[in-house]
Order: structure tokens, then sequence, then C-alpha cells
């Protein structure tokens, strides 16, 4: 396995930021929603009925042309959801550097 | 200037700026994959006119340099090739104050080769896609 590029495995990320403020050179952008979890029960607190809500990933970006691959995000994420893959990260123009959840995620 | 003979048939000329730790990077790139003069130098054999000429600016473009990168890419005919992310954005110091913030706000780039440093392999495929 060479140090190629990273890849995401999308249904594993919970948007919990850890890789993104982890990383040395911030060259990770992530952007969630939260939803009510609809097939959880809702809880009573002191405060009346709570729903219980999840995290949906809506995007998460990798910058390729300030990620320096120290593979920091990969060690810290917690739930595995960042891995190394050995296909490198084709050249390009600066725009087409910024790898979202379609090109970060293998198929 | 002196340049590589890459493919060893003068359909590509690679002229290197070495600036910072993606020299070494480069020097094993140019180890693996680059066709040597074993004759001259280094390898490397004087650039004539007409050649199709990549000049690779390898590594971070403090702001101190840039004069003296602008000035031997402007006395080329070439395709700049910006080799490692602090060349193409600032890489690490993305947000230093004496840092160029990418060289694509000065010159016109042909490639931009993600890594820290790119792998010798990486460099080479660009190469072979600025063939003439």
């Amino acid at each position: 396995m060479s140090h190629g590029r990273i890849d995401l495995i999308e249904s594993r990320c919970t948007s919990c930021m850890i890789c993104a403020r982890e990383c040395p050179v911030w060259c990770i952008h992530i952007e969630s929603h939260t939803e009510v979890n609809a097939d959880a029960p809702t809880q009573q607190t002191g405060r009346g009925p709570r729903s219980r809500t999840r995290n949906v990933l809506d995007s998460f970006i990798i910058d390729w042309s300030i990620c320096m691959y120290c593979g920091i995000c990969v060690e810290e994420c917690p739930f595995d959801a960042l891995e190394w893959a050995d296909a490198a990260v084709p050249s390009a123009d600066l725009a087409g550097l910024r790898h979202d959840i379609d090109q970060l995620a293998p198929t | 200037m002196q340049a590589w003979d890459w493919f060893g048939d003068r359909s590509l000329m690679v002229v290197d700026i070495s600036l910072a730790c993606c020299a070494i990077e480069m020097e094993a790139a140019t180890a693996l994959h680059a066709v040597h003069d074993d004759s001259a130098p280094r390898g490397q054999v004087p650039l004539q006119p007409g050649d199709t000429v990549a000049i690779i600016v390898a590594g971070t473009v403090t702001d101190a340099v840039v004069a003296h990168v602008e000035q031997i890419i402007a006395r080329h005919d070439a395709k700049v090739v910006s080799f490692g992310v602090c060349a193409s954005s600032g890489g690490p110091y993305w947000d230093s104050y004496a840092v160029t913030k990418g060289i694509g706000q000065m010159l016109e780039v042909a490639r931009f080769v993600p890594g820290c440093p790119p792998t010798p392999a990486a460099l080479h495929s660009t190469l072979e896609e600025l063939r003439a």
C-alpha cells in the first residue's frame, strides 16, 4: 500500500469533525446538517419531550493542493472512515484538486 | 540552461527549480525516470532553440525568491509544472506572511502535481501528458 491518496468511506462518517480539527494544515472541509431520527423513541426530559437526532453528511472536501499526506486524519478518525489508497491524485488545475464525496468515496 | 532530456528523444526537456525539500524528491524522480546523458555533468544537456521545455517549480516559493523564479521562467517558452503543495497553494505555509500562496497567482501553470512531496511516478505521468 502506497500513500497515494486518502479515501472516504462515507457510510462510516458521522460528521464529528475530528479529522478536520486535527488536520495540521486545515485542508478538510465538512458540511453537515442534523435530522430527527424517526426510528428512535422520543425521550421525556425535564424540559419536555426531546427527539433523538443524527448528523447527515452533506459535503466532505479534501483540498489536495494543501494536504501534506501526514495521515493524522486517518489515525484520528474514531470510526475508520478514512483510509489510505494506492492511486495518486491526478495533477490538474487548482479547482480540480478540491475533491468532494463523489471523488473521495470509492464506488 | 541545462536540462534533462527526460525521455531520451528530445520530446520534452525538463528544467527544475528546486527550492525546498521537494528538491530531494525531484532528485529521486530524475534518478528513477529521466534519461541521463552520461557524458554530461548531472546527466543534463544544454537547451536548444525549438525544444519543448517543462520547468518544474519544486518546493516552497517564498516571497523573497518569487521574482527570481519569474525571471527564469520568463526567459523560456516553457510549460510550468507546480510540483508539490507548497508551489501549488503555499501548502503547510498557506497562512505564512513570507510564502507565496501558489505560483498560479503569478504564472500560467500547465499542471499542478499534488503531494507533500509528490511521488516520482506522479511527476513522470504528468510529464508524459506534457510530452510533445
